[in-house]
């Protein structure tokens, strides 16, 4: 028997910050010493870009699409230290399943026990975060990712993804599915925006890993087709992401989140868009002042 | 929770469908759906259906795109345009339908969008959706039919008077459907009515093609054909009515004066033509009087069918035979209005004799209900046991009329245990062969 292998898998919305986080997340491990691969699960294909100097690889299904057999080393590329990179890749926009792709490639590694071969200590999903059907929700069911993580902001719709995320998880915890790491609160840079991302995380019992401010670091650093870790690695936002890492591999337990109902969830932002116009047009009760 | 139904009689929406195209004279149905989809059905329909077989382009040489896993998760379009285009080059035929199932219908793939490619082709290639998670294969002959209204019978036709189309007799499930419809059409040919039955003996696809001449669409069933008619009546503005399946001189009789009084022929006409008919079924009928008074005399009888068979059997039974229809199980599943139009058709019978009717898919169903039709022996000094009886079914009523050491006589799907050829069960040379069947049964049984 090997070390233990650690499989996470990263959800949020599109366009939150997710593959940035998880990048930075999979560079920081690596320079703690891991054996880390990253697994890109969404059709786009640039999860791992940034590990790659903003080169893009070519997938598992645009290689099964190709030939029928496929040998898994074929599509896995080393990137910044080593990372392991892996992209599932997905059908042409409009046709085709892609949650079924996704399925596929993450079985096909399965199936030729590639993490094993490696001896791998961690594989890191970057997936979809809308979870629109089952193959999207593959990596938290049973014997694959045992922790999840959401990446969100402070923004409705993201929460409203990351809620979705939680009835995923809570769905697949009765069959032995992932369970709930927490929550990385992206471009969270205090104010009113964390008091609505900790009501969130209170309200569904989880509770936030690790704050990411807004910063740019991160975009100067990304035009350049690299991570914060590795075009950064003094800057603040660098100590961010290898604090984060630390926590993550320190994490042992996951929980099994509480979402908030359709109604529940509605009138839960309902209620905080009620205040923070208040807020705007400066009529805050006393206390309440930002 | 969904329910379970316990062994059905009728398999899915593109089994329904395919089953329809079979029937098609010269028609190639092309299967867009996993390996294995095709070949069930046909084994599955094929016997049932009292070993139709697979016909011309069918059954085992079905043409069918068989995807796999890569097609599902990159799309199969591709695949059918190759799977159209071979089968176009290896199978001569006049008509190519792309069916599909419920896999390529799940991941959205556009079989239209394919059948199009090959609008320049020979012989037109239309594509329809039969997904089975949309219905049974009752729904399939709907999905089928619809499908072909609307993009094979030809449009801006002008309408003849004496025209009309025949609908609801569902291949395959009516294993009887090619003797059935031959016998409708002699009927309603004799009312100076031209009719188009599409499956029925001699027709070709301009009977299908040329349909919405028509003036009138008649659908023998209270559930089978009606959205097609609906369809029909939407494309092509052809009004559609709604009668019972005639088994028998009394319901043939009331079908040809409605067919007659709908399409505007006159109920003289069906007046000569019922009586010339009673005179020959009687002729031919009387011949077993003395057989019947041999054998029993009465019996009672449990029936088990379809929404077409179920009704119009216990007709038969009780008012042309004489004997008493005890337990009628209409084995679809049907919503409510569906079932209160079935329910209406035990009404107004000559014997006013009616059978207790139960509405239940599951084959047990029989044997659940029976006890409530014949109180069950408590071991009584003097019990009044179910005798003498018949039962008229399905072969998946064999257990139960073993049980009780009935014959049992198979008129509804699925026949498995009949060859089925040219014989009828409608109209008036249907009456007679019901009769002879199940006469020809009981004395075999002695």
């Amino acid at each position: 028997m090997g070390k233990p292998l650690k499989q996470i898998a990263i959800y949020g919305k599109g366009g939150i910050g997710k593959s940035t986080t998880t990048s930075n997340l999979s560079a920081a491990l690596s320079l703690m010493g891991f054996k880390v691969m990253q697994f890109g699960c969404d059709p786009k294909s640039d999860s791992t870009n940034t590990l790659r100097d903003g080169s893009y690889i070519p997938t598992v299904l645009d290689t099964l699409r190709e030939k029928s057999g496929l040998d898994a080393h074929d599509v896995i590329h080393r990137g910044f230290n080593g990372v392991y990179c892996v992209e599932a890749g997905g059908p042409a926009p409009g046709v085709g399943c892609a949650g079924r792709g996704i399925i596929t490639a993450v079985e096909l590694f399965r199936h030729q026990r590639i993490f094993e071969e490696l001896d791998l200590d961690y594989v890191i999903y970057d997936v979809l975060g809308d979870v629109v059907c089952g193959g999207f929700a593959v990596p938290i069911r049973e014997g694959i990712a045992k922790h999840v993580f959401t990446v969100s902001s402070a923004d409705f719709m993201s929460v409203y993804a990351a809620n979705n995320l939680f009835r995923g998880i809570l769905k697949y915890s009765r069959s032995g599915g992932a369970l709930l790491g927490g929550v990385i609160a992206n471009s969270v840079s205090g104010g009113y925006s964390k008091e609505i991302i900790s009501d969130f995380t209170n309200r569904t019992k989880t509770r936030i890993v690790e704050y990411a401010p807004r910063s740019i670091t991160v975009t100067q650093c990304e035009l350049r087709g690299k991570t914060v870790v590795e075009g950064a690695p003094e800057s603040e936002q660098a100590q961010i992401y290898m604090s984060l890492a630390e926590k993550i591999a320190a994490h042992e337990v996951s929980e099994i989140p509480a979402p908030l109902g359709v109604t529940e969830l509605r009138e839960w932002a309902s209620g905080w868009s009620e205040k923070l116009l208040q807020r705007v047009e400066g009529n805050v009760s006393p206390g309440e002042a930002i | 929770m969904s329910e379970i139904i316990d062994r059905p009689r009728y398999a899915c929406a593109l089994g329904g469908a395919l089953f329809t195209l079979r029937a098609l004279p010269r028609t190639a149905p092309i299967i867009h759906a996993s390996a294995g989809c095709g070949y069930s059905l046909y084994g599955a329909l094929s016997a049932g259906a009292g070993y139709l077989g697979g016909g011309y382009c069918g059954g085992a040489a079905w043409s069918s795109t068989n995807v796999v896993e890569r097609e599902i998760v990159f799309g199969g379009e591709e695949r059918l345009e190759e799977q159209i285009r071979a089968t176009i080059e290896l199978m001569d035929a006049d008509l190519y339908v792309v069916v599909t199932g419920c896999m390529v219908e799940m991941i959205g793939d556009d079989a239209a969008a394919a059948a199009a490619v090959f609008r320049d082709a020979e012989a037109p290639v239309l594509a329809i959706p039969t997904p089975s998670f949309k219905g049974d294969s009752y729904a399939g002959y709907d999905m089928a039919l619809s499908g072909l209204f609307r993009g094979f019978t030809r449009l801006g036709a002008e309408k003849r008077k004496d025209t009309v189309n025949l609908l609801g007799l569902v291949p395959g499930q009516d294993a009887f459907y090619k003797g059935n419809l031959t016998e409708l059409k002699r009927l309603l040919e004799q009312l100076g009515l031209r009719v188009n039955t599409f499956f029925g003996e001699g027709e070709t696809l301009d009977n299908l093609r040329n349909a919405s001449e028509a003036s009138l669409n008649l659908v023998l069933s209270d559930r089978y054909g009606i959205k097609a008619a609906q369809v029909f009546e939407e494309i092509h503005g052809v009004p559609y009515r709604v009668l019972p399946f005639p088994i028998g001189a009394a319901q043939t009789a009331d079908f040809l004066r409605a067919a007659a009084e709908a399409a505007g022929v006159g109920t003289a006409a069906a007046s000569a033509l019922i009586y010339r008919e009673e005179d020959r079924y009687y002729d031919y009928l009387e011949r077993i009087a003395d057989i019947y008074n041999d054998i029993d005399l009465q019996r009672y009888a449990i029936v088990a069918g379809d929404v077409n068979y179920a009704p119009s059997v216990s007709r038969f039974i009780s008012d042309e035979l004489g004997w008493i229809p005890k337990l009628t199980v209409i084995t679809d599943q049907l919503n409510a209005e569906e079932t209160a139009k079935v329910q209406s058709r035990f009404s107004g019978w000559e014997s006013g004799v009616y059978p207790l009717i139960k509405f239940d898919p599951d084959t047990s169903a029989v044997q659940r209900y029976f006890p409530l039709a014949w109180p069950q022996s408590a071991n009584e000094r003097y019990y009044d046991s179910f005798s003498p009886a018949v039962v008229i079914g399905s072969a998946l009523e064999r257990d139960f009329a073993l049980q009780y050491s009935l014959p049992l006589l198979t008129v509804s799907f699925p026949v498995t245990n009949r060859i089925v050829l040219n014989q009828s069960y409608a109209g008036y040379n249907g009456g007679l062969s019901l009769a002879s069947d199940l006469i020809t049964l009981l004395m075999s049984w002695r």
